[in-house]
């Protein structure tokens, strides 16, 4: 297995070595719910052609799913790998950089915050609610909103604090290429 | 406040964070909660909206169909359908940018994704192509222009997400884009013949040749006959079918034709786990944008609008909206354009008296342009990088392949009979025909 797959060094000045087991373990999930839901969708294919669907497959495979894209997302906010309309802080230096840097990093925390507060607020709300016919509590699937929200949070104050002690500029302003390719899947 | 001044300043924010260098996803749901907060609405109840915009089993095509897209690079196993290409027009004038052409159609057909499209070519054709003497930003523009073939014929991930949130059948979708995908192939190819450099003269591949490269690319090509078979038969969904073409791919593509990339599997699905969850979580966020731009009631503020000057005129209608979804399509990524923009799609579908699908193909056609232009275009930026030029030499040698792009959109405006032939034919439901009483064929809306 490619370490620099699981725990990017790109932006190593951003993050703190402590957290790094946090980043390998969310990649290791994002790679388990995609196989577990591929594995369920074919086990909805297959019950159903043999005549013996199991009608809460589908309710599972959601849950994975849903689970993934937020888990990923989190893992994307530290790898700062997420989608961008453009990247014009890594054309700036200096302190025109650390105010459009933190700023970015400060919208983020807000709305990661909101996920956490008010996702949690929706989440117990939930409790009530059931998916049919797996009697499955709609906060098991509403509860990755603010788990995600907490990380997210969690990785812009990792990467607020590194990036006012050590500087947001590093060696990979030029080499946007990894973010553009996993932006440019969203297109196809 | 008024609707109109709440959608102001809320799309105001989403593009003045996004470009200042906020994430999409987060600069999306930053323009939602401020509009929320000025609304009767809950905070609590818009993110649980942001939940349920992801929550849809059909969106599920898009992990399997990027899954796709990686296991056929990293198993190396698209190189055979490069040498396929080879032997069918490499003896050409100007045949390695016929090649890639006619690869990118090949693997159109396999993945959906432009990115791994650009990725393959700038790893096997391109160095090619440079060695022949080919000018690096033409190599990185054809590149970049032939990948989005992989957003229309099918399996297309975005007519996956167009079909998912504005109802409209995927299946149709898939079939609608071929004709505009084909069409687009058919003009660089046409382009690269009389504008392109001539590259190095080859003999034509003989037919044994031709026979062998044929059948080591027989089972990655049977993958859209797998996708679009069991969709046309109502074996599966859309969803399935892609699931279906991930586990052929996992129990006989790699098995049969690179054993040893099975250790490297984990990898494949870790890096697809990421690369799914990005594009979805900027859907999350479009989502619910879409969602208070509805309440809003911004719909009604475009669709009169566009009324005021277009009236009823279903073409003049998609005329304007073609005109607003190039200019989107420079700014914001095409998949949550998509689905902000699907209020006002409908609307406009609805008072224009068009059909759903035609208007699904327009707006993905136009969409695939916003690739190639600046300043995102997607595709083009990461064709450049990976050819290595400048994203200003591969825009400016892009800028007479435009006008294939033009052509393309307005043939699939203008004659919506052609665009929509395959899916009457083959999928008749899927363009609001429906089955005669007598039991013997469909009628349909003229």
């Amino acid at each position: 297995m490619d370490r620099g797959l699981l725990v990017l060094d790109r932006h190593r000045h951003l993050k703190w070595k402590q957290l790094d087991w946090v980043e390998r373990c969310l990649m290791w999930l994002c790679g388990i719910t995609i196989f577990l839901f591929t594995l369920s969708v074919f086990l909805d294919v297959v019950t159903r052609t043999i005549g013996t669907p199991w009608l809460w497959l589908q309710q599972v495979t959601t849950g994975f799913f849903a689970w993934g894209v937020f888990i990923g997302m989190a893992a994307g906010t530290r790898r700062n790998d997420h989608l961008y309309l453009v990247e014009m802080t890594k054309r700036m230096s200096g302190p025109k950089r650390t105010f459009m840097e933190s700023f970015n990093r400060i919208v983020v925390l807000g709305v990661a915050l909101c996920m956490v507060w008010f996702g949690f607020k929706n989440a117990l709300h939930d409790l009530g609610s059931y998916r049919m016919p797996s009697l499955i509590p709609l906060t098991v699937y509403t509860a990755s909103v603010p788990i995600s929200g907490a990380l997210i949070a969690l990785f812009a104050i990792e990467q607020l604090v590194n990036g006012w002690r050590n500087g947001f500029e590093g060696p990979e302003d030029n080499e946007n290429l990894d973010a553009a390719e996993l932006a440019g899947e969203a297109q196809s | 406040m008024s609707n109109g001044y709440i959608i102001l300043l809320m799309a105001s924010l989403f593009l003045g964070l996004g470009y200042m260098g906020v994430p999409v996803a987060f600069s999306l749901m930053a323009g939602v909660l401020l509009a929320t907060a000025l609304t009767p609405i809950s905070l609590e109840s818009m993110i649980g909206q942001m939940f349920h915009g992801i929550d849809s089993e059909t969106l599920l095509a898009v992990p399997f169909f990027l899954l796709v897209g990686e296991l056929m690079t990293s198993a190396n196993v698209t190189m055979r359908m490069v040498r396929l290409a080879q032997t069918m027009v490499g003896h050409m004038r100007g045949g390695l940018a016929q090649v890639v052409t006619l690869f990118s159609m090949f693997f159109a057909g396999i993945s959906g994704s432009s990115t791994a499209d650009v990725a393959v070519l700038s790893r096997t054709v391109a160095p090619e192509m440079d060695k022949e003497g080919y000018d690096r930003a033409f190599t990185a523009a054809l590149i970049a222009c032939a990948s989005t073939m992989a957003n229309l014929i099918p399996p297309s991930i975005m007519a996956v997400v167009y079909g998912a949130t504005g109802n409209v059948s995927i299946g149709g979708l898939f079939l609608a884009g071929i004709v505009p995908g084909v069409l687009i192939g058919i003009g660089l190819m046409i382009y690269s013949h009389l504008f392109g450099p001539v590259g190095v003269q080859k003999m034509r591949a003989t037919l044994g040749e031709f026979g062998t490269a044929l059948k080591d690319s027989s089972l990655p090509l049977m993958i859209p006959v797998i996708v679009m078979g069991g969709i046309l038969t109502g074996w599966f969904t859309p969803t399935e079918a892609g699931m279906i073409a991930c586990v052929y791919i996992l129990l006989v593509l790699i098995p049969l034709l690179n054993r040893g990339h099975l250790k490297n599997l984990p990898e494949d699905f870790i890096r697809t786990g990421l690369l799914y969850a990005i594009p979805l979580a900027a859907i999350a966020g479009a989502s619910a944008f879409g969602w208070m731009l509805a309440y809003l009631r911004g719909p009604d503020i475009v669709a009169n609008w566009i009324i005021g000057i277009a009236g009823t005129d279903g073409r003049m209608i998609m005329l304007l909206l073609v005109l607003l979804f190039i200019v989107v399509g420079d700014f914001v990524d095409a998949i949550p354009a998509i689905i902000i923009f699907m209020p006002i799609i409908n609307k406009l579908t609805e008072l224009g008296n068009i059909n759903g699908l035609h208007m699904g193909v327009v707006i993905i056609t136009t969409l695939v342009f916003g690739l190639i232009t600046p300043p995102y275009g997607l595709s083009l930026l990461v064709a450049s990088k990976f050819v290595g030029v400048s994203f200003s030499k591969a825009m400016f040698r892009s800028l007479p392949i435009y006008a294939v792009f033009l052509v393309t959109i307005a043939f699939v405006v203008l004659f919506p009979d052609v665009v929509l032939y395959l899916p009457k034919w083959l999928l008749p439901e899927s363009v609001g025909c429906f089955k005669s009483p007598s039991g013997a064929g469909y009628i349909c809306p003229s």
